[in-house]
């Protein structure tokens, strides 16, 4: 931490005029001399967007528009604060999203009414004290360097933390993106050996889910709610686990319970939404769609998935010109969003189809076809899936199964996705034949790697190479093929020597590998290969 | 908006959130009267300002406390049992009570370890600590004593003062389930100690239970208010 707190540029972000001149009031007595205030959200984002601030203090109930915890959402996805900026919330009391929901963005610390000067001096400079204990571990996290972040952590913990429990929570979050379920279990484990903590139970839960064992990890996350049920994140992670599970039915009680407890996070409503909707509960789908376009309209959160989905619960209500009206808010909503005009389009397609109205689907869909080209990399599975299913309903079978089939192969390892391309075609009526098609487009792939392998263990790695780069032009977002692909690079520039034509190749392949999974488990060695072969002269 | 869009529960939630504004605002103004008072040595008015600002902190007691046990009621208080700083936890506090009780004259004593850690809701301790220091600013000659050690697996808190102490009839019932109805001349409703006392209870650790008791003695021979949790 650079700056001390009289030096601090300070925001106050709060709707009522008495409360933003005694919150300024108190910080000027800390000695802070630049401050700048706000009364709303808009105001907020404005002030943020053009100047850098080291800590803003914000109410949470800042009247109509944004919530405190959206303007803060909102500014961290921009970049408006980065992670030295201290954000406390000033709040009434403490509300379950804000400490324990499915919030990503979580403020530094909350300051329940009603504060004095010396209180939030007092708690301002602890948190600087915390932010410079944490710094070296948010810097690491920041650069994506996980296992740097792991090893900030263990030398703070060596070296006896004032904050133990957060520390090893920080590490066990981090284990999990790593995909060390080994260490992780040995963490959480030795955590809830001292003391039945939630998010160390909670942890465990998530542990069992990565190792499939769902069945345990029900059993945990349940055992968690018996002891306190407004600890929401175990709620959602069983929901998430039950749908694993194929028990969407029990899923879909478990969110309905959850929103009723904590109605106001976007990310369960939506996931609400697409239970009840697969489980064919239209009302309730429609109901929590609705919920969260309401709920997200200030938020970052604000997704045009949500409005194709609604627009096609309404569709499958019989409800046509509900449906058209919902997808003409989400063009204006959404004007500038090449991805939402695609899932707008794909969703117009069926609407116009089960309309009779045949000239207009195809319209539509060629728009979408169109919109899917120009996007290329940027299309994501979920909105693959979307169009693939409109052309199922025009009649389109061939192209559907093509844009599957594509998917599948490019991500042939992920099963939770396999199990959502399943569903798909079960919703055709095609359920054989989407279990034929998956299991043969991921055999395919693994034919390909496997004789990769083969041919490089024979010393073969030019034959290899060759293999393997037609497959990766082929399925360019297919990080197996492509991270093998680097490997056999490597082997061949080792055997052969090195050209600059193959170093360029590597290393831009390696920088597509770490674009799509920068946890990826051969990265970092091939990276280190890649640049001794660079420097070898 | 439509009036079912407005759960009851919001409207709680609403009214005191205004309600503490309003007091913040009232406290900070009432202090900063104060200062100025000092500022001019002006003693007389400065003496009687501290009572009112303590009648602002009990309201703000009472609201924290009835908002708390209406969400406990219907289970969705956001219960966080976590890792604590019980030595912070007591100083922030104290931040929160300490104009009023050097108005008073009131001698503060802590006796925590700086390595003193718990598991336990911050916020609600908080509202117990807070509830018991109102208290003991009533019934006090001139010192207050909070002490804070982990015994036999609990945390025991201790807020302590040197007057009469507890009547007897408190004490044997355990004073808890005593204090029912009003009680005008001391201002009490009982609802502190049913809050402390149901917020205790909420406190667990395997088999093991919080706890409210009162008792007479400790370290100044007057009143002392005992939370234990697991």
């Amino acid at each position: 931490m650079t700056f001390s707190l009289p030096q601090a540029n300070t925001l106050i972000i709060d709707d009522f005029q008495g409360m933003r001149t005694m919150l300024r009031d108190f910080v000027r007595l800390m000695g802070v001399t630049r401050i700048d205030t706000a009364s709303n959200g808009r105001e907020a984002i404005s002030q943020l967007s053009a100047n850098k601030y080291d800590i803003v203090i914000c109410d949470y109930n800042l009247g109509p528009g944004a919530n405190g915890q959206q303007v803060l959402e909102e500014a961290k996805l921009r970049n408006f604060v980065g992670v030295s900026t201290i954000w406390v919330m000033v709040t009434a009391e403490k509300t379950t999203d804000m400490v324990m929901g499915a919030a990503e963005v979580k403020p530094d610390d909350y300051l329940l009414k009603p504060i004095n000067q010396v209180l939030l001096q007092s708690r301002l400079e602890k948190l600087l004290a915390r932010k410079q204990s944490l710094g070296a571990i948010e810097a690491a996290i920041r650069a994506q360097d996980y296992s740097a972040a792991i090893a900030q952590c263990d030398q703070q913990l060596s070296a006896r933390a004032v904050n133990p429990q957060e520390i090893l929570r920080i590490k066990s979050d981090l284990l999990l993106t790593l995909e060390d379920y080994a260490a992780a279990r040995a963490l959480f484990e030795s955590v809830l050996a001292l003391r039945n903590v939630a998010w160390a139970k909670t942890g465990l839960g998530k542990v069992l889910f990565y190792s499939q064992d769902y069945a345990g990890a029900v059993q945990l996350f349940q055992q968690v709610l018996e002891e306190n049920r407004m600890y929401m994140e175990a709620s959602d992670w069983l929901a998430k686990t039950l749908d694993a599970m194929g028990n969407s039915a029990q899923a879909q009680q478990v969110l309905q319970d959850a929103v009723q407890l904590s109605p106001n996070s976007p990310i369960r409503q939506k996931a609400l939404g697409d239970t009840a909707y697969r489980n064919g509960a239209l009302d309730v789908a429609q109901a929590a769609f609705e919920k969260t376009i309401k709920i997200s309209e200030f938020s970052p959160h604000k997704n045009p998935a949500v409005y194709a989905r609604l627009a096609r619960v309404f569709s499958d209500k019989d409800s046509p010109e509900e449906a058209l009206n919902i997808l003409k808010r989400s063009k204006a909503d959404f004007r500038y969003d090449s991805a939402a005009a695609l899932q707008t389009a794909a969703a117009e397609s069926l609407v116009y189809q089960k309309m009779g109205q045949v000239k207009k689907a195809e319209a539509a869909m060629m728009d979408a076809e169109r919109l899917m080209e120009q996007l290329a990399d940027k299309v994501s599975p979920e909105m693959t899936m979307e169009v693939a299913k409109s052309l199922f309903k025009l009649g389109k079978k061939d192209k559907a199964c093509g844009l599957l089939r594509d998917l599948v192969k490019n991500n042939h390892e992920d099963a939770e996705l396999s199990r959502q391309i399943g569903a798909v075609f079960e919703g055709e009526n095609l359920a054989e034949e989407g279990q034929t098609l998956i299991k043969a487009s991921r055999n395919e792939v693994i034919d390909i790697n496997n004789q990769g392998v083969m041919l490089a263990k024979q010393g073969d790695f030019q034959q290899a190479v060759k293999l393997l780069r037609t497959a990766a032009q082929q399925l360019p977002h297919s990080e197996v093929i492509s991270v093998n692909l680097c490997g056999l690079l490597i082997g061949l520039m080792q055997q052969k020597g090195k050209t600059e034509d193959l170093v360029l190749e590597t290393r831009e392949l390696l920088g597509r590998v770490r674009e799509m999974n920068p946890v990826n488990k051969k990265y970092h060695a091939y990276a280190l290969a890649l640049a001794r072969l660079a420097n070898d002269h | 908006m439509t009036t079912e869009d407005i759960s009851f529960t919001d409207f709680i939630a609403s009214s005191i959130h205004d309600m503490k504004n309003s007091l913040n605002i009232q406290v900070h103004g009432l202090e900063t009267i104060a200062d100025a008072c000092r500022a001019r040595a002006d003693t007389e008015t400065l003496a009687g300002l501290g009572p009112i600002i303590h009648q602002a902190h009990r309201m703000n007691a009472n609201l924290i406390q009835l908002l708390s046990l209406y969400k406990l009621g219907k289970s969705i208080y956001p219960m966080d049992i976590a890792e604590q700083s019980v030595a912070d936890v007591i100083a922030e506090t104290l931040l929160h009570n300490r104009s009023v009780m050097e108005f008073k004259g009131i001698t503060m004593e802590v006796d925590c370890d700086e390595g003193c850690y718990w598991y336990f809701d911050r916020d609600l301790v908080t509202g117990i600590l807070l509830n018991a220091l109102n208290n003991a600013y009533n019934y006090t000659t001139d010192k207050i004593r909070i002490a804070a050690h982990i015994e036999g697996g609990f945390l025991q808190l201790r807020v302590e003062d040197n007057g009469r102490g507890y009547p007897d009839a408190m004490l044997q019932s355990d004073g808890v389930t005593a204090n029912k109805g009003v009680n005008f001349s001391s201002g009490s409703t009982g609802l502190g100690f049913y809050f402390s006392s149901r917020v205790a209870q909420m406190h667990k650790n395997g088999a093991r239970q919080g706890s409210l008791t009162i008792e007479n003695g400790g370290a100044y021979g007057g009143g002392c208010f005992v939370v234990r949790l697991p």
